[in-house]
This record gives structure tokens, sequence and C-alpha cells, in this order.
């Protein structure tokens, strides 16, 4: 088997188990010809090594990455590749596009400790246009891939700020994006807010990580709705709000903290107050 | 009774389809791809289709409490037709490791040219290779002497028969495939092929033993309940309902869980979708609320 870098050890771990001696065989298979046999045995990855959960984390290359996500399938998938290395991006993206669902999860996984490329690119394209929960979960969740694409260039600010808005749109967790919080932007904001508004309008939900995102980059409306949300039954909304007026870091708005204060129950909302009626 | 039907072109039927066959007891339908009414004409429509089988129908049968598998192949007519026969067969082997394929077919004969039995063989060393059953199409013109050509070629080919189930059998068939220890098939149409009445009798004469029938339901004038309205035919002709699921649902699953690729225990409840989930981010429900459809 080709040895597997320090930083992938973890992945190496998940081995043991249902099928090993199958997985194996196929590690020990030269580059070339574990290359040649990725298109079949892909397939049978899901099937084959199970979807067993992980635990840990790892650093790979300068990607941080959480494997409470991850299921022996994907750890075995992302081993198969590293021991195709160098898998050319024209290879990776006939993978994707002939896999099923469980087989492009498992490369949207892998693509999150790989190095970026065109295959990532045209990953998270498609990730963009086919709207599948477990693909938007493994491509903008429990790693940093989505900032490294921005901060690498390989994503412009707009296909970044679309991603996000399709994750919120599907009610994914901004504290799962890696980084992404600490990436706002004024245009994104104006689209969170018009998608909070039209969900409004339907009596329909709000992502509830809206303001934490609008706080870091605001646009007209932004001041009023987490002001707003200070005053929210529900207290999910509230801390939101408290963290966004936090965000927002303007002292004269530290007046609005110091008001809810007295009235506010929940310590954790109460801390992200405090500290905003200190600003 | 809970109903395996083992043989439909769901590809071709509405969603009325698949309510009707779960409220009659369907479970588990097994497609197997095949000819679709007209040629291919490249290699890009079988993939599509494939990939239909193996994605979006899965998703559709399971927004309806059907659990849905599939056999891969190239089908013996379009095996004739030089612009598809060489890149379908180049693509199979990815296809035939994916999750929900259980088999390979529908392969055989159908006009029984030289080309049909060169595919054929290939097929049945991809079957070998991968660990899969296989499902035969036999001849509709000139069946009988196309079943005798398909028993040669698969015993030319040291093919073990319990892994073998010739289709599309009847009355005149039965007699040649009963000693060889394959599973034989049955096709029940409304007008043509097998019927009800038939059925009963050849299940009368011969028993269930390796026996499997099913509607074979597609885009022609065909019927996805003839196998509930076979079970009721059944029941009132006086056999046991023990003899009937060993017949519908045993013998089905028996054949298929040969490829080790069928969760029995799964099988035995209806799937659990989700009218909310979505495939490539598509749905059935047309705008409806996901709750209330």
């Amino acid at each position: 088997m080709k040895p597997v870098p320090p930083a992938l050890a973890a992945l190496e771990r998940a081995l043991a188990g249902p099928e090993e001696a199958w997985i194996r065989e196929r590690l020990d298979l030269d580059p070339a010809a574990a290359r040649a046999a990725l298109p079949v045995v892909f397939p049978a990855l899901a099937r084959r090594a199970g979807r067993a959960g992980l635990s840990g984390r790892i650093v790979v290359g300068g990607a941080h990455v959480d494997l409470g996500a991850w299921r022996r399938c994907d750890a075995v998938g992302t081993l198969l590749l590293h021991a195709a290395d160098p898998v050319d991006d024209a290879t990776l993206v006939d993978l994707f596009l002939r896999g099923d669902l469980e087989e492009r999860t498992i490369l949207l996984r892998a693509a999150s400790v790989r190095p970026l490329g065109a295959a990532t690119s045209r990953f998270l394209d498609e990730v963009q246009r086919t709207n599948v929960g477990a693909h938007l979960e493994a491509a903008c969740l429990d790693h940093d891939l989505l900032v490294r694409a921005l901060d690498g260039g390989l994503l412009s600010r707009d296909r970044f700020d679309r991603l996000v808005l399709k994750a919120a749109f599907n009610d994914l967790p901004l504290a799962r994006m890696e980084g992404v919080r600490e990436r706002p932007g004024a245009e994104l904001t104006r689209m969170l807010l018009d998608l909070a508004t039209e969900r409004e309008a339907a009596g329909r939900p709000v992502w509830r990580d809206t303001l934490r995102l609008a706080g870091g980059a605001p646009v007209a409306g932004t001041v009023a709705r987490v002001l707003g949300a200070l005053e929210h039954g529900d207290a999910t909304t509230r801390l939101a709000g408290a963290e966004a007026l936090l965000a927002l870091r303007r002292k004269d708005l530290a007046a609005y903290a110091a008001e809810r204060l007295p009235r506010e129950h929940r310590p954790d909302v109460r801390a992200a107050l405090e500290r905003a009626a200190a600003l | 009774m809970k109903i395996f039907e083992p043989h439909i072109h769901m590809f071709s039927r509405v969603t009325d389809d698949y309510e009707r066959m779960a409220l009659a007891g369907v479970r588990v339908v097994l497609e197997p791809a095949f000819w679709i009414g007209q040629p291919r004409t490249n290699v890009g429509a079988f993939v599509d289709y494939f990939d239909t089988l193996v994605g979006w129908e899965r998703f559709r049968a399971s927004q309806f409490g059907i659990h849905h598998v599939c056999t891969m192949a190239l089908n013996p007519r379009e095996a004739n037709d030089d612009r598809v026969n060489a890149d379908v067969l180049a693509v199979l082997p990815r296809y035939l490791e994916k999750d929900g394929v259980v088999g390979v077919g529908e392969i055989g004969l159908d006009d029984q040219t030289p080309t049909e039995e060169r595919f054929f063989l290939a097929q049945l060393d991809l079957a070998k290779a991968h660990g899969l059953p296989i499902l035969i199409h036999t001849p509709h013109r000139n069946k009988r002497r196309g079943f005798e050509r398909i028993i040669d070629l698969i015993r030319d080919a040291k093919f073990p028969w319990p892994h073998v189930l010739l289709d599309h059998g009847n009355e005149e068939t039965i007699p040649l495939t009963r000693d060889l220890g394959c599973v034989s098939g049955f096709s029940i149409y409304p007008n043509t092929k097998m019927d009800v009445h038939r059925m009963v009798a050849v299940i009368r004469e011969y028993g269930v033993e390796r026996i499997v029938v099913n509607s074979a339901a597609d885009w022609g004038i065909s019927d996805p309940l003839m196998i509930p309205k076979l079970v009721q035919a059944l029941l009132r002709a006086g056999f046991p309902d023990a003899t009937v699921e060993q017949l519908v649902w045993k013998n089905p699953i028996a054949f298929f869980a040969q490829s080790g690729r069928l969760d029995l225990a799964a099988l035995d409840r209806p799937p659990t979708a989700s009218r909310r989930e979505t495939h490539d981010g598509n749905t059935i429900l047309r705008g409806q609320d996901p709750d209330r459809s």
C-alpha cells in the first residue's frame, strides 16, 4: 500500500472492519491500476465499506476537517484516490458526473482534504445546480473548503455568495461552515435579507443564521432587523440578533443591548448582549 | 400479501401506477434495463437511462412506499445495433457495481442473430465477473427454438443454472426448463402472453418451486396490477396463503438475493422516504405541500 501522509492516518485507522481484504486489495494496486479501477470501485464503496461514522479532526495541507461528518466509505474513497494519485481533473469529474448520490458524497468529502483544482470547482458548480441536501452538506459543512476556495481564487465572491445562499435556503447551520462567518459580504447580506423577507411573507421560517452573517456586512435594513430580533419570542433568534448587534460594532446601538438585558433570561443571549452593551 | 414484482418497466409508467401497486401490496419492484420503445442512437442515451434506473426511478418508487431494484444490460434487440452495442458493453461494468443493481438483464435473444449471441455471451462473462444472477429475455417469435438455443449457450458457457432466470415462459417452454435447476419466469399480460387463468393452471400442474411471475408492464398495453390479480385468482382457486406467498415474495427474493445486495430486513418494511426529500433537486410534488400530498 502506498504510504499515507501522517495527516491522513486517522482515515487509515478506519480501514479495520467489514470487507477490509477487498479494500486493501484495491489500495495495494499500483497507481495506474488503481486509477483504472476507480470507475468500477467507486460505485461499490458505500455498499462494501459501509456508512459507519468516524470521529476526530484532521488538518491536511491547510485544510481543516471535522471527521464527525464522515462515514467509513468516505475515508476509503479518499484513500483510494490517494493510492491512485495523480488523478487528473477529468477523471475526477467523470467519476462525479457518472456517480450516484453516494459516490458524489464520497467525492465531495474527499475534495475537502485534497488540493483545490478544476475538479473541485466543477463539483461545487454541480452541488449548486442540483440542490441535493446530502451534497450540500458534504460540500459546505464540517470543513473549510468554501473559504479556502474563496481565499485561493477558485471561487469568485459571487459563486461563494451563491453557495452560501443555497446553504441558507436549505437551512444548513452556519456554525458548521468553517470560516464562512468571517467572510461576510454586502451582496450576500442583501440576498439573505431578501430570502428572509420572502420566507416571512409566506409564513415560513427564516434561516436562523441570517443575522449573524448580515451583522458582519450590513446593508439597508439590517439594523432594523437586528434590533427587532432582540425582542423575538424565539431565544435562538434573539441570540442571533445579539451576536449580530455585536458584529455591527456600533457604539450608538449599545443602548439597545442595555435596554434588553434586564428582561433577557437566557444566559447565552445575556452574555452576547453584555458584550454589545459594553462597546 | 407482500408482493415482489420481479419484472416491470416503471420508466414507462405513471405515478398512479405506483400508488395503485402500493395499495395492492406491491412492496418491491425490479426493473430490468430494456428497450424503450424506439432505437437509441448513441451510448449517451443508454447512460441517461441507466442513471434513471439507479437514481430517479428508485427515488420515485420510494416516494410511494415501494423499494426499487434493477438489473442492467444491453438488451438483445439493441445488441443488433452497431451504433450502440460495443459502447454500451464498455460502460456496463461501472453500472453493475451500483447500489440497487441486483442482476444482469434483460439479456438473451430476440431475433436470434449471431450478433445477439456474441453480446449475450459477453454479458454472461460480466455477470460472472460481478457475481450477479442473470435475467433472460426469451424471444416472442420462434420461442421454443430460442429457448433451446439460450439453454445451449448457457450450458456451453458453464454459467451456474441457479443464477439463471429464464423469463417470458409459457406452457410450451416450461418442460424445457424444469430439469435445468434455473428459475422459470412467466409474464402475465391482459390479452397476450400468459393470462391469469393459464398461470393458475401452470401452478396447479408444476407447483411454485423455482417459479416467478411478473406483469412485465411497460409502455404498451399491459397491467401493473397483474400480480395482485393473480394472487386473488390463486387464493380463489384454493391455494394456501403460504404457497402464494412463496410464489410472489419468497421466490424472487431468493433468486435476486444471490447478488448479495438485497437487504432482506429492509424489504420487509416499506421505505420511509419523506416527500420533503429531493432527487437531484427534483421532487414528485409539482408544487404540492409535501405534508399533505
